[in-house]
């Protein structure tokens, strides 16, 4: 990342979510102390946003994507200037439901947001957003929720898959509340209206920015996502995410999502042929929008149709443009709806990719194997299977007999068998 | 099912394939449309308006608005009758009706325009037509819902511009059948729900109005002999693969070696009883060895 302003990604101010004051420096580390030259935030010097933290790891600001199950797989949040790209499932209703997640939790905390859509006007994509669960009253049926999903069946059959019991939980259980990080939704009600009005948000209706009698030159990049490009940079240049306006008083995150970005309705046949002209529209776009995020406090959630592309060359290429890449797959017409072992499940969520952001590792979590689904009121993120324990603590047959038979077996191959302790020569 | 297909509104796409044609199924939802009273449009790109307009009485025919793009696609008669812009020109002008009540608009075919118009623009013409009733004009007013019916001849696409506009389309009506009987598959997607999937088996009759039906008879399709008993594999074994019920309450029972059960840690932290089951009793040999690390056995310790 350039040395010019970031957003939280100097380790020397780790904390500090604003490095605004550091064009005129040299370098990008900042005191900690009050500053000699009196700037206008003479507030204290850890200024922080409402709905973000720090990451524990390396520092990076985080904000929540509105699911904390998937924010635990994400290493804790979505970096601050990163893409979330979904992989859409084939229906487009989960991945929706997603989108619509984090548009909430910007509400909810407070954050702009700029939502673009070639199908549908935000207007309406930000009515049917889920309400948030913050009150204490529903905690109770939140309890009731997940008392009456363990049925009498699942002790039993505990007993033998015993190992699953001394799992941790993937999710915490319980709502939060409005001044923590990351919220739980209902999705089957929706946002009050004052929330909605108290909010501030900016719409990008693709029908209405262009009109159709037009005539279009031809160029590199599709007319759509030019159009979305400046919008973008509009609004962060007049709003002041990229520390352009110091007079701001509050520093604020801006959400953008991007809805089925790569469909035909934004103008790009990426869908419909393989090598169609505007081939290399989808990516230079992705590259320019990241270039901008990167020098802005922003964060932008992008559902593309990836099952609808055709150059399959063309979905690599996206997935290195974009810094986390999810995909989720519903089971929905598939023949794995009726297959029992995926009966409590509505489909599976792949973590195709994470970001390594300032690190050498990027913070994988050993589980790929996840499955979600969608209950009365959370969206939940379980792990599948569990992998085989084959770290040495577990106690498999008690030592001694490892011993005994290593030294049946011989030397050659037995010491592996034994473990260190039983080394003898 | 297949007769309320229009009452949901937006695009619905009719694959049909070489055995199975869907210009009659238009037809047959066409008339019905025009029935209930709604105003129809054609867009006649792959057959003549006569051969449209057969089969069809008089008052269905007064009712339908045809725009003739079969004998003059390009306009090079310039006689000035065929609405400028071609078809993409007439489906923008439907874009922008001023009148309020429900339509429905049949395209004949939409594989023909997927072939002389690029695809997105397609796609982004079809979307702002089926979606005008989601935005109301100024004044309020409701807008009655459009019907836009497309024709596909599935074999003439390759899966990129099919999967384009099936994610576009509200529902899927793709034909099929069995022996002479033919079949409707509807998928239907609502917008925030689980799409629906259902057959229904249906016949056309010649005045083309639809005749819904059960399915094809029982007896034509071959059943596997009735004879032959299913086989029970848990017959005729050697060993038992079945519990009785004491037996079943001693599994149960059983505590499992690695569950650290209030027993066995009482068991586990109680000192051991003096072993009457576990004695060794042995005696030494003359030749053993009892200090392995002295084998001359002359360390005094």
């Amino acid at each position: 990342m350039a040395a010019v302003a970031t957003c939280g990604g100097d380790a020397g101010s780790a904390g500090s979510a604003v490095a605004t004051g550091s064009k005129s420096n040299v370098t990008s580390f900042q005191r900690r102390g009050p500053r000699a030259s009196g700037t206008n935030d003479s507030g204290p010097r850890l200024v922080s946003i409402t709905g973000t933290r720090p990451s524990v790891r390396n520092g990076q600001l985080l904000v929540s994507t509105g699911l904390p199950a998937l924010d635990q797989l994400l290493g804790g949040g979505l970096a601050v200037g990163t893409v979330l790209l979904i992989e859409e499932d084939k229906y487009n209703i989960y991945s929706s439901l997603l989108f619509k997640y984090f548009l909430a939790e910007g509400i909810v905390n407070g954050h702009t947001l700029l939502v673009a859509s070639a199908n549908e006007d935000p207007a309406n994509i930000l009515q049917e957003l889920p309400a948030p669960l913050l009150d204490d009253n529903c905690k109770k049926e939140f309890d009731e929720d997940v008392y009456n999903h363990k049925t009498p069946e699942s002790n039993i059959k505990m007993k033998i898959a015993w190992r699953y019991q001394l799992l941790p939980k993937m999710e915490q259980i319980g709502p939060v509340s409005s001044s923590r990080f990351g919220h739980y939704y209902d999705a089957s009600k929706r946002i009050p209206q004052e929330l909605i009005e108290a909010s501030k948000w900016h719409g990008f209706f693709l029908p209405e920015k262009i009109s159709s009698t037009l005539k279009v030159e031809p160029c590199s990049l599709t007319h759509g996502y030019i159009k979305l490009l400046q919008f973008i940079q509009n609004i962060i240049y007049e709003e002041g995410f990229d520390g352009s306006n110091p007079q701001k008083k509050q520093k604020n995150i801006l959400r953008i999502g991007i809805q089925n970005l790569g469909s035909p309705l934004w103008g790009d046949d990426i869908c419909c042929t393989e090598n169609g002209d505007s081939s290399h529209s989808l990516t230079k776009f992705l590259y320019v929008l990241r270039g901008l995020l990167r020098t802005s406090l922003s964060v932008c959630i992008i559902t593309m149709p990836t099952h609808l592309i055709q150059n399959k060359a063309v979905i690599a290429h996206i997935t290195n443009l974009s810094d986390i890449v999810v995909g989720l797959e519903s089971f929905i017409g598939s023949e794995r709806e009726t297959n029992p072992l995926y009966k409590d499940y509505h489909g599976l969520i792949h973590i195709r990719q994470i970001p390594r952001l300032n690190n050498l590792v990027c913070d994988e979590s050993d589980v790929k194997d996840l499955g979600f689904k969608l209950k009365r009121k959370l969206f939940t993120i379980e792990r599948l299977h569990l992998p085989p324990d084959l770290s040495d603590t577990v106690s498999r047959s008690s030592k001694q007999d490892l011993a005994e038979s290593a030294k049946r077996l011989g030397p050659g191959c037995g010491m592996m068998a034994g473990g260190k302790k039983h080394l003898d020569f | 099912m297949l007769d309320s297909l229009l009452a949901l509104g937006g695009l619905v796409l009719l694959r049909d394939s070489v055995e199975w044609e869907g210009r009659s199924l238009l037809k047959a939802l066409v008339k019905k449309s025009a029935l209930c009273g709604e105003q129809v449009h054609i867009l006649g790109c792959e057959v003549s308006e006569e051969e449209f307009r057969e089969g069809f009485d008089s008052d269905i025919n007064n009712r339908l608005v045809y725009h003739d793009f079969f004998r003059d696609p390009l306009n090079w008669s310039k006689t000035g009758e065929a609405l400028p812009g071609g078809p993409l020109g007439a489906l923008r002008a439907m874009c922008n009706r001023t009148d309020l009540g429900p339509v429905t608009i049949a395209l004949d075919s939409l594989s023909w325009l997927l072939l002389h118009l690029p695809c997105t623009t397609l796609c982004q013409t079809l979307h702002t037509v089926s979606h005008q009733d989601s935005c109301p004009p100024g004044d309020g007013s409701p807008v009655g819902k459009v019907h836009v019916l497309g024709l596909l001849h599935e074999e003439l696409h390759g899966p990129g511009p099919m999967g384009a506009l099936s994610s576009l389309a509200q529902t899927e009506v793709t034909l099929g059948g069995i022996m002479g009987q033919a079949s409707a598959r509807i998928l239907c997607r609502r917008p925030r729900q689980r799409p629906t999937d259902q057959t229904q088996w249906f016949s056309i009759l010649p005045d083309f109005s639809l005749d819904l039906q059960e399915g094809p008879s029982i007896e034509s399709q071959p059943h596997s002999d009735p004879h032959i008993p299913p086989v029970d594999p848990t017959a005729h074994l050697t060993f038992n693969l079945h519990l009785s019920k004491k037996e079943r309450e001693a599994r149960d029972n059983l505590t499992l070696p690695f569950q650290f059960s209030s027993e066995k840690q009482e068991a586990l932290l109680r000192p051991r009883p003096s072993q009457a089951t576990s004695h060794i009793f042995y005696e030494p040999d003359a030749y053993d060895d009892l200090d392995q690390e002295d084998p001359d056995d002359d360390l005094d310790i």
